[in-house]
Formats: structure tokens, sequence, C-alpha cells
């Protein structure tokens, strides 16, 4: 059986012979030094990202970013070889190992990588690109404006040339410039291009390898019994019978720590992973689950019903909103809500640790290499020195894998056996385990007076992900996300009104995105018809906004919304995450007794686009996520989640999903985030075209669209 | 435990096992072959599909008792070369994301498309609906199961 022990990672020490080395030194993200000259003369500087060119022309690029399925794998080198004036396939992309001091932060969340990476990416290109022109036109004795660099060749007008690797020697002793001229984006022949994936033909043929694929000598598999009852504690177990089952070898009460609460659990180590499950499935555990037991979704938004009717904590205010809504008639006010949900990702979550004297090792599909580096170090006094992280591709992510909880687990068994030891969640355990997106509860209300809107009120009533424990019931803003407040209401307030319970809560792709703009989004609709005005024409009157206007009278003008298609029904929303600007039509049409998505067509504005077709992917999958999470949710019931597994939690299925239909505009601005567009529309634009279709406003989410019609 | 004779991929393979163990783990963990996806262990999601004599199968339920004597394809033994027309439709398409279901969606379509080699589009959404991709590439997945078809 393969095994992969210690997983070779090449570090700039390592690098021996005559190398072209051009990196940044660590430092604020934004404060970008760069630093150039030969292996031999960087040694024992640190350098973040960095770029080596050889003698023999080889390219190496070192990414610190891990990758899920979000394209950063093959963006990343596009950005470097278009200043580098070098072919994509030229480059070789290794991926570098966890550590914070050299490479910064390497976390993948948020649809950063690239935002963060871009301007980087750009100088350590254009300061290799003419190091290597001022070498050949020192060789030749003529100008640097004389010499030019296309294919990873340095030519000049009398057609001679020299390959990169033949200049490597001579730029490595150059000073650097100061401020190496970047290329007019007009001038991008990589950028912009649908550049093929180089981890497609891995992932097609059972090659690309994931955490729950690696196996290393000596090591056991543990399952583990977690409290169905969020927080109950372990009061006993019948360890001698499940020691008992063949290839079990121990077991062990083990925790883990969720956003300042401990999570207890009792762990199967055996020789195989179904070995663990046997043992597990005759482990009996005794848990005490007093007082946790109450909790269910229905006393949930009931309680936070009743706070609805606090004041809050205003997180966003323009004019005098609060006091024109208490003195006038007629308010329309709406409440809208959405439930908990998974992430799910189809890697179920697993980590393997090996814990020993003074050294500590990971292997694992991680989005947060560092901060599994960072955990090892505390909790065992380690030297971070002395602890490698090993990160594989990930079977997705979605924010779940931004999470130290399960190598936690496996650190601690580990400890606790002495043998390397590889944690495998069930599809179960991921499930109903959590931390889970934050259920909500939005409360909007408004005033309207001759056709016009006086005041509008969004109030939002949730857990907040960053104030979960504690004693502060203040609302911070990230409990606004997603609410735009580039709409221009005279008086407009977003007000927050914490809540705190013991269900975790966590980062779900889009966050506070994927659940305030539905009834943000929808009550722009219901305030269109308010005010007897076209819901792309609403909009509009109230956005000065270049992008947001742009993006919508784009996709007004795509889909020619002014037309009315006889049976389908047709709705808009518009949204901003991680700078990206996007607004999407839903055509549904009814069939078979029930409404469904017929076409969804999605218009973005996120900068400049690296590769548009790596962004089309992320704008499908987006969609097909909030899709599934329009018709399915978690429910909680005497203190644990319902559904168990698939069949009860539905994801989205291919014959559940529509056409889509990405355009993506041109801009010249910085990238923004890509990884989350599309997600936070879907939900109100699909509810929007329900009630153009069928009279219906669509409040309460999970709905079943099949009994619609 | 008992001993279990398989053959994978075309090779004879005797391991000794558990026999109420789900083939998955036996391919995976006994044989090394990692190509194939542990989902839900319920045969819900089909990140773990295998041929198994013509058929396309769940392997993560199917106990290995039942397997005996079988002849199993997984992703591994689907080509020699990656050159299988639904691999190079699953390239030309650029469907996967993360990667991780696709083993079970490349053997489920190259099975399917065996029996039915010129689906309509209603046949291919029926066929696929039985594999869950949460990184949602559905749109690309009809489109490559659509042009595999045509190759």
């Amino acid at each position: 059986m393969e095994t992969i022990t210690r997983r070779k990672f090449i570090q700039l020490s390592s690098i021996t012979g005559t190398f072209l080395i051009v990196g940044c030194v660590p430092g604020k993200e934004e404060a970008t030094k760069v630093v150039t000259g030969l292996a031999s003369q960087l040694k024992g500087i640190n350098l973040n990202q960095f770029i080596s060119i050889g003698t023999d022309n080889s390219i190496l690029l070192f990414n610190h970013r891990p990758e899920m399925g979000q394209g950063t794998f093959q963006s990343i080198p596009m950005i470097l070889a278009e200043e580098l004036e070098v072919n994509i396939e030229d480059i070789d992309i290794h991926q570098s190992e966890a550590n914070r001091e050299v490479y910064g932060s390497q976390m993948v969340v948020g649809s950063r990588s690239i935002q963060t990476e871009y301007a980087k990416l750009r100088l350590m290109g254009a300061t290799a690109r003419e190091l290597l022109k001022q070498a050949a036109a020192n060789r030749w004795g003529i100008n640097i404006k004389d010499c030019t660099a296309e294919n990873a060749v340095i030519s000049q007008t009398n057609g001679e040339s020299f390959t990169y690797g033949e200049l490597v020697e001579d730029a490595g002793k150059l000073d650097p410039p100061e401020s190496p001229p970047l290329k007019d984006p007009s001038a991008f022949k990589i950028i912009g291009q649908p550049v093929w994936r180089s981890d497609i033909p891995l992932k097609t043929n059972g090659a690309a390898k994931y955490g729950i694929d690696i196996s290393v000598p000596g090591m056991l598999h543990a399952s583990i019994e977690r409290s169905p009852v969020f927080l109950g504690k372990v009061l006993s177990f019948n360890e001698d019978e499940v020691l008992a089952v063949p290839g079990v070898k121990h077991v062990f009460k083990t925790s883990r720590q969720v956003y300042g609460r401990t999570r207890e659990g009792v762990a199967v180590l055996a020789e195989s992973y179904w070995a663990s499950i046997k043992g597990r499935n005759v482990l009996k555990v005794e848990w005490d689950n007093q007082g946790l037991e109450e909790i269910n979704s229905d006393t949930i938004f009931n309680k936070y019903r009743q706070e609805s009717k606090k004041k809050g904590d205003e997180l966003f205010g323009r004019g005098d909103a609060l006091s024109i809504l208490n003195s006038s008639a007629g308010v329309i006010t709406a409440e809208y809500e959405t439930p908990y949900q998974a992430h799910v990702p189809m890697e179920p979550m697993n980590a393997i640790v090996h814990i020993e004297e003074g050294r500590a090792e990971f292997w694992g599909s991680t989005q947060n290499p560092n901060g599994i580096k960072s955990f090892l170090s505390r909790q065992y006094e380690i030297d971070e020195a002395n602890i490698k992280i090993n990160y594989t591709f990930m079977g997705g992510g979605f924010g779940r894998r931004s999470m130290t909880d399960v190598a936690e687990e496996a650190a601690d068994l580990s400890f606790k056996s002495g043998k390397p030891v590889k944690v495998v969640w069930s599809r179960e355990d991921d499930q109903t385990q959590g931390p889970f997106r934050a259920a909500s509860l939005n409360v909007l209300r408004a005033v309207v007076k001759d056709d016009e809107v006086k005041a509008v009120e969004h109030k939002v009533v949730a857990q907040e992900i960053r104030n979960q424990t504690g004693d502060s019931m203040e609302a911070g803003r990230q409990l606004m996300g997603g609410i735009t407040t580039a709409y221009l209401f005279p008086n407009f307030t977003v007000r927050g009104v914490l809540q705190k319970h013991h269900v975790p809560i966590s980062y779900w792709r889009a966050v506070y995105h994927s659940t305030n703009p539905f009834a943000h989004e929808s009550f722009m609709d219901e305030l269109a018809h308010a005010t007897g005005r076209d819901p792309v024409e609403f909009r509009l009157n109230l956005l000065e906004h270049p992008r947001y206007r742009r993006v919508l009278e784009e996709a007004a003008r795509i889909t020619n919304w002014g037309e009315k298609k006889e049976g389908i029904g047709r709705g808009i929303a518009v949204v901003e995450r991680s700078g990206a600007h996007f607004a999407m039509v839903v055509d549904v049409e009814k069939k078979d007794g029930g409404v469904f998505p017929k076409k969804i067509t999605t218009v973005l504005d996120l900068g400049i686009c690296i590769n548009p077709d790596t962004v089309r992917a992320q704008t499908e999958g987006s969609i097909v996520m909030g899709l599934g999470a329009f018709y399915s949710g978690l429910t909680i019931e005497n203190g644990a989640v319902a559904e168990q597994n698939f069949h009860t939690y539905q994801l989205l299925r291919i014959d559940q999903c529509p056409e889509i239909e990405t355009h993506i505009l041109e801009s010249i601005a910085d990238p923004d985030g890509a990884g989350e567009s599309g997600l936070p529309t879907v939900a109100p634009a699909l509810a929007n075209a329900v009630f153009d279709l069928t009279g219906k406003r669509i409040r309460k989410l999970p709905v079943d669209l099949s009994v619609f019609g | 435990m008992a001993i279990i004779n398989l053959t994978v991929n075309g090779e004879k393979k005797t391991i000794e096992v558990d026999p109420e163990m789900p083939l998955l783990w036996a391919i995976r963990e006994n044989l090394g072959l990692t190509g194939t996806k542990f989902g839900c262990g319920i045969a819900q999601c089909g990140s773990c599909t295998v041929r198994i004599d013509g058929e396309s199968v769940r392997s993560c339920t199917y106990p290995l008792s039942a397997a005996e004597g079988k002849s199993i394809v997984t992703i591994e033994g689907l080509s020699e070369d990656n050159d299988h027309p639904v691999q190079q439709a699953w390239i030309e398409e650029q469907v996967p994301q993360c990667g991780y279901c696709q083993s079970g969606q490349i053997m489920n379509a190259a099975i399917f498309l065996e029996k039915n080699p010129h689906p309509t589009d209603e046949e291919i959404d029926q066929a696929m609906s039985g594999i869950l991709c949460r990184c949602g590439c559905y749109t690309r997945i009809k489109k490559a199961v659509k042009r595999a078809s045509l190759s």
C-alpha cells in the first residue's frame, strides 16, 4: 500500500546551484519589498512567496495557498507568467509548507487569495523580467529599452537572443529596479484567458491525493462518538466491550474546542477504518445532557421573534429612520427566516497527527495550515521549527476546513496512544456536529409615502461567529454582511440583536452574505411593488454607486428584462461580496405542479478577471450551493440535529440544476474575490421570480417549490 | 475473517478481511487504490462508485462477501493513459473543482454510456442524479457526458 512519509517541501535553504531568486520579504501584506539575488547569496533570508529561475530555464513558483477547488492553483501562476513573459506551462508550481513567519497568512477564506497576491505576484514577475533584460542589455552593450522579453527569451532588434537560463547568473548580481514597469492591462496575454487548470487531469483518474487518502506507517484509525446533543459531557462508556472487538487498540475520552466551548467525545482507535467503525458500533456512552435538550428550531425562532422587538444596536445609520417608522401609519413589515446549514464538503473531515517528544507532524486537507501549526505548538509546547504541516488537495472546504478542531482531536489521540492517529469523521458526524451556518431572523420595516420610500429599517437577529460566548451582548458589524447600504434611502438604519446559545456556528461560504441578502433583496422587491415601480428601475433610482448600477443595467440588457414571457416568472437581485458586484436574474416556470428555476443569468464586475473559466466555475458552484440551501436546511430537535445524512439533508442534484449563464464584465480595476459570487443573490432572485409568477412571497427557507404550482 | 478473491482492474487479488466490511474499504485500504472515495456510507452520494460486472455500484454499502469472484473496475483501471472518452471530455469541459466526487461521476458516466451510448439530456440528468457534487459542477458534467457520447 502506498504511503506518504515525510513529504518533501523545497525551501530556499535547500536550493543549491545557480538560481535567480526573486521573492518578497515577510511583512504586512500591503508593504511588499522585493529581494533578488542568486540562491547562494540569499541563504538565511526569509522570503515570502518566491520564484526561482535556473540556468536550465526551469521556473519554480512556491505557492503558499492551499487548493480546495477554488482554482488559485492555476490563477496564481497565471499572474506571475503574465509579467515574467513566460508561458504558463513553463512554470512548475510547488506547494510550500506551513510557516506563518515565512509566508504570512496562508488561510484560504473570504475569496481573498487572488486579491492579496495579485500585486505581489506582478511585482515579482516584473522585477525578474527587468533584471533579465538588464543582464542581456549589459552583455550586448545596448539600452534596456531595446530589449524585449517574450516566451522566456530576451531579444534585441537584430534578432540576437538569450534564454532566461543563460542570463540567470548575470541577473542575480544586479540590483533590482526600484519600481519595475508593470504591464498595461490592455497588453495582458495570459490574464483574462480561460487557461486550463493543471490540477484537472489528476482529478479525472484518481491520482489527486486528499487528506483522507494519506496513510503513514504505524498509524491507528480513530472514529469518534460525540454527543448528539450539543455540549453533552461524557459520564461513562463501556471500554472493555469495545476493546474486545477485533482490531480495536484503545478507547479514549477526547475533546475539541469549538469557539471557546469544549466538545467531548469517545474515540475508538483501531488497526483499520472498518475496525474503528465496528468498535464504535458497540460503544455505549452515557452522556450528561442536563438542560441541553430543550433547544429546538421552533424555540430558537420563537425566541428570535420576541428578541426582534428589542431596539438592538445600530450597525449603520443614515437620517432618522426610527422616528419616522415609529410615528407613521401603514408601516410595511416583513420577516424572513433562514435555517442552519452544514458545510458538508464531499471529503469528510479528517486529519492525521503524530506527536512525538519535541516534534509533531500533520497530514491532511486544511484551509488553515498555520492555525494547526500554532495549535500544536501551543498545546504540546513544541517549537514551531519542529512541527511539519503537510497539506494536500482539499475535497471541498466552504469554510469548514478553516477550523483546526479535527487536527486537535487527532493530536490528542496521538498524544495518548503514542502513535500517529488518523481521525475520519463519518458523514453523520459532519452533518450533525457542526459548527454550522447560523440561522437568522431578519425583520424589515419601511414607510412609503407618495410612492417614495421614506425610511427603512433592517434588523438582523442571529448569533455572531466572532462573539459566541461571554457576557457581551453588543451586536457586531459581522451581522450586517450582505446588506446594501449603498441604497440611498433618506432614512436608513441597519440594526443587530445579538443572540447567544450553544448551537455552534462558523464561517460557511459567503457567511452572512448567504442569509441577509435573501431578506434585503426580497424586501427591495416588495418595496418596488409597493411603490409601483419595476424592480430594476426601483433599484437604479436608489443607487449611485457605479458598479451596482453597471451590473444591474447589464443584467437587464442581457436578459431583455422588460420583455414579458408567457409562463415565465422573473426575479432580480444585486449584491456585493468580497469586492465583487453581481446582479442575477432568475427565470422560473411551472412544471408538474411545482415552480422551478429554468435559467439563472449572472452578471459580474469583479475587476480584472484572472481566469474567466475559473470565475464561471466558482459562480456556477455558488449558485448550486445557494439553490441547495433554498430547498433544504438543518432542523434542531431536542438539542441535536435531526437530519443525519444525505437522505434527509438534500444537497442539490444534477436533475435540479437549471441552465446557468455567467457574464463577466470588462474592467481594469484590481481583482476582487470570486469564490462566493452568485451565492448571495440566488435566494432573493429566485423568491422574487416565484412571486412574479405566482403572487406568493417566500419569506421562510427552506421551501419546497414542488408544491408551489 | 475470511479469504476473499477479487479481480480488480484485471488483476486477481486475494485478501483476508472481515466479510461484512464494505468493498470500498478493501479497495482503499487493503489494495491501496485511493481514487475511489468515501462520501456518505449509505449509497446516497456516489463518490464510491465502481463497476462490478458491467454495473454501476456504490461500493460503500456493497459487502465484500458479495464481491467474491467478481470483476471490479475502479477509476484507476478505467483507462491506461487517462484517455477514456469520458475522462477526455471531463478535461475538455474543465469539470472538476475540488475533484473529490469526480471518480464516482466519471465511473457512473462511463458505465451509463456503455449501456446508452446516445442519451438525451433528460436521460443524462436521470442517470447522473445519484452522484452528488458539493462544488456544483453539474452544468459542466452535463456538457461533458454529452461530449463523450458524441465522441
